[in-house]
């Protein structure tokens, strides 16, 4: 499952790139609040291994149009076909990356309009702030707290759930898209 | 184009963005929580149109303070 954006694309992660995933997963500063994944290429593999047979989830790579470089990773996962919902996260994006707001502009692109999903979901760990921020940001209003939701490295976390509706999607697609736009024809610019 | 005013330009972008008030002298990405990636393009792309400037993609994630802001716009209307 692809996806092509103004600057960026979404494609399903692969084999070659593991390496990069590592690496950025295991980024100071960038992995403070995911829980500890793979610290080596074939830890990383032998977990895409899994996640390749799995009916319930896409991991995708945030990558650049023009030069195909991979900025970053994200998930949507938990897809449960009879309540048309699934979970969004694992999200993590190259520091100099300009492709926060595309890369989720594309991924609720294909949940509501390839998968066919009536809700996502997305939960931060609450001190987060700056990606909850982001969210509230992206005009998504139905959020709640989970208290104590995350447990990452023997601590506890409250965590915030936002979820859009299909019902509220073309809203925020309409900000997010200019936002792409704009941000796309910057970059293009040299 | 002196500082004071770049510098108050984007101090007041900030705020109208940002949609609070600006606490601390040296406003960073860093110590504001509502700087957010979405709001920072909103806040790159509002400077542009009111100090008619052009930032390179690489300032658009970089400048991540009122100062290092105002330092790039100051240095590109004096090239």
């Amino acid at each position: 499952m692809c996806l092509e954006g103004y600057a960026f694309r979404l494609r399903p992660v692969t084999d070659q790139d593991a390496g990069f995933v590592v690496e950025l997963r295991n980024t100071p500063g960038l992995n403070q609040y995911l829980h500890a994944g793979a610290t080596g290429v074939e830890e990383q593999l032998a977990w895409q291994a899994r996640y390749y047979d799995r009916t319930d989830s896409y991991y995708f790579m945030v990558e650049r149009r023009t030069n195909e470089v991979a900025e970053g990773v994200f998930g949507l996962y938990n897809v449960d076909r009879n309540t048309a919902t699934a979970e969004w996260g694992s999200w993590i994006l190259r520091p100099d990356s300009l492709a926060a707001v595309e890369s989720v502009y594309l991924l609720y692109r294909i949940a509501f309009e390839q998968v066919g999903l009536q809700s996502v979901y997305c939960r931060t760990v609450a001190e987060n702030r700056k990606v909850v921020s982001f969210h509230d940001s992206c005009g998504i209003t139905a959020r709640r707290i989970l208290p104590g939701h995350y447990e990452i490295r023997g601590k506890k976390y409250d965590a915030v759930e936002h979820r859009l509706e299909l019902a509220v999607w073309s809203t925020v697609r309409t900000r997010l898209e200019r936002l792409s736009q704009l941000t796309a024809r910057r970059m293009n610019r040299g | 184009m002196d500082r004071q005013r770049v510098e108050h330009t984007v101090r007041t972008v900030l705020t109208v963005v940002l949609k609070e008030p600006l606490n601390s002298a040296d406003v960073t990405r860093q110590n504001t929580a509502s700087w957010d990636s979405l709001k920072h393009i909103e806040i790159m792309f509002a400077l542009e149109d009111e100090l008619e400037t052009q930032f390179l993609e690489e300032e658009l994630a970089a400048l991540d303070s009122v100062k290092k802001i105002v330092d790039a716009v100051l240095s590109k209307h004096a090239a």
